[in-house]
């Protein structure tokens, strides 16, 4: 608490980190600051090219769903890949005088919510593109975000301070976050995963899935970033709606729709949101707390490292 | 009043025998019951009380504690056992060259500099001009800072900090990098500092600067307190003794020489 009140106190420092970390991210690129609208056009272009036009895939939405799901989940593996030099990286400032060092993590954490701003506006001009109206429930995007953010401070603190003194975690978590993104759904709706059963394991890994597949499912639901990522589409794309959805295109057949309805109804039914989202609330915050405690304690010995 | 108040200061610092850097290295180290450190005391029961107003200087040889002194009252470090306590705004320099982002230009850098000194963005624009002018870049100040010379460095950060308006100044071997010119304006400023009733806490390996500048001083050795009193005085013994045994050694090698 006390540490909230010196943040305060040094704010200048924040602003002026934050600032710095915009500028030196493009530093030495000709086009600066486009770069932040560039990057997610790119990305953007290559998933068009593989998902479209390579796998050929052709649900209705589809790019406008990864897209949209992409964004709070780029947000968030940046913001815990950034904090693993976060401190290392700013050894000078912490050798030359006192701040609180609760700031490099939150540095990192605002740096980041301005390239997710910048990403933001790219994503509406494709939505203009694209044809997707503008309601009243895009307003779920902030707490939404929050939720993210939340969750990318605990673990950005934990791994800061843990970084300082153990070089490995910066590797470990590269391919963590790696493994993570593929458990998010991003790349499919969160639908697949909760109808989904292993009908005939054969080795190890799916013999333990199938076992433990119901349990794992919950664990699944309560990740900050599954409700994070879903909520985005829901705020977005699916005008307030539950997310757990299963498109229905006019090419289904007649009975192919009532199936898909009935299996949304079902799993609607198996799945109710506000107990989830008010558990990936709750690990979001104690992720922080726990985050933020770690981070302190370890802070007291930044300046004799290195 | 006093503004700074060192009670019973330890330090310890925990030296890494081959630094386990990695979590293998360091479960390794665990599973053979090592410690993988040694603890090193690098100071051990300071206490001293410096007035307002006053200039103290610290003396001693490399690694005596010096640095870790300075760095406990800017609270960048933490003593082990005791407590310090600090009155005032304070302002530290601390070894060289720190605390300033080489691709940054020189005018980003001193925003930057001055906002970890608690300086506020409208107060360091009001002050950048005196800054610059002091540090006498102003050509220099669109440059990113890696292009500096070592001086260059040193009289930028020297200079925002006595533009800080600072109650205690901590100034850790920086005087001697700047050039004949600057050292003459540095010592001077000094020296209003002290009209002005600030506090003054240099660690220099410069003796005559101690003597110039300070009232008092403290010699240290290998973490402990050897003397404290005035300056002058200090500053004697201090190097009387580096004389005596430096004298020693060539004794001792003069004597090994003859009985081989
Ligand atoms: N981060 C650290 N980790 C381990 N030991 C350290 C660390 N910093 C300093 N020491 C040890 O503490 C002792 C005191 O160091 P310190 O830097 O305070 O000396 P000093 O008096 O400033 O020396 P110098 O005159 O060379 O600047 C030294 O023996 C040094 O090896
Ligand atoms: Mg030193």
């Amino acid at each position: 608490m006390s540490e909230l009140l010196e943040v305060v106190r040094y704010r200048e420092v924040l602003w002026n980190l934050v600032r710095r970390n915009l500028k030196v991210r493009y530093k030495n690129s000709i086009l600066g600051f486009a770069w932040s609208l560039l990057n997610p056009l790119m990305q953007i272009g290559v998933w068009y090219f593989v998902f479209k036009i390579l796998f050929g895939r052709d649900e209705p939405n589809f790019m406008a769903l990864l897209v949209t799901g992409f964004l709070p989940w780029l947000f968030f593996s940046q913001t815990v890949l950034d904090s693993t030099a976060c401190v290392t990286q700013e050894m000078a400032l912490v050798k030359k005088a006192y701040f609180p060092r609760t700031i490099l993590p939150l540095s990192v954490l605002l740096s980041n919510l301005i390239h997710l701003a910048f990403a933001f506006i790219v994503l509406l001009a494709l939505y203009a593109v694209w044809g997707v109206d503008v309601t009243i429930y895009y307003l779920w995007v902030i707490p939404a975000t929050l939720l993210v953010a939340v969750f990318a401070y605990g673990l950005s603190a934990m791994l800061a301070a843990w970084s300082v003194f153990y070089a490995d975690v910066r590797f470990i978590i590269g391919n963590l976050i790696g493994l993570w993104f593929f458990l998010t759904p991003v790349l499919y709706p969160v639908y697949h995963v909760l109808k989904g059963s292993l009908k005939n394991p054969d080795n190890v890994v799916e013999i333990f899935l199938s076992a433990h597949l119901e349990p794992l499912k919950k664990v699944f639901m309560l990740d900050p970033l599954t409700i994070g990522v879903e909520s985005y589409r829901s705020a977005l794309l699916y005008g307030g709606e539950n997310f757990i959805k299963i498109q229905v295109t006019p090419a289904m057949t007649e009975l192919e729709q009532a199936n898909a309805l009935a299996l949304q109804e079902g799993l609607r039914a198996d799945y109710p949101l506000l107990p989830y989202i008010l558990g990936a609330v709750a690990i979001a915050v104690a992720t922080a707390i726990i985050g933020q405690w770690v981070f302190q304690r370890k802070a007291e010995s930044f300046a004799e490292q290195g | 009043m006093s503004a700074i108040e060192a009670d019973s200061i330890w330090k310890e610092y925990r030296r890494p025998h081959v630094r386990a850097t990695t979590f293998k290295e360091a479960a390794l180290a665990l599973l053979r019951g090592q410690r993988g450190y040694d603890e090193f005391w690098a100071l051990q029961d300071v206490s001293f009380t410096v007035e307002q107003g006053e200039a103290i200087g610290l003396v001693g040889p490399n690694g005596s504690g010096k640095s870790t002194m300075l760095g406990i009252l800017a609270r960048v470090l933490r003593p082990t056992r005791g407590a310090v306590e600090v009155t005032g705004r304070v302002c530290p320099l601390l070894e060289l060259g720190t605390g300033f982002h080489p691709d940054l230009t020189g005018r980003e850098n001193v925003f930057l500099n001055a906002s970890l000194l608690g300086s506020g963005h409208r107060q360091t624009a009001a002050r950048y001009g005196d800054i610059v002018d002091f540090a006498e870049l102003s050509d220099f100040m669109d440059a990113p800072v890696k292009t500096y010379s070592t001086g260059m460095v040193i009289r930028l950060g020297f200079s925002i900090a006595i533009h800080m308006e600072p109650d205690i100044l901590l100034i850790d071997e920086v005087l001697g990098v700047g050039d004949e010119h600057f050292q003459h304006k540095s010592y001077a400023r000094l020296a209003e500092f002290k009209r002005a009733g600030k506090t003054l806490f240099v660690v220099s390996h410069s003796l005559t600067g101690i003597t110039t500048v300070c009232d008092r001083a403290i010699w240290l050795d290998r973490g402990h307190i050897v003397t404290d009193g005035d300056a002058d005085e200090v500053v004697r013994q201090y190097h009387d003794a580096v004389i005596a045994w430096e004298q020693s050694l060539a004794e001792a090698k003069a004597r090994d020489a003859s009985a081989s």
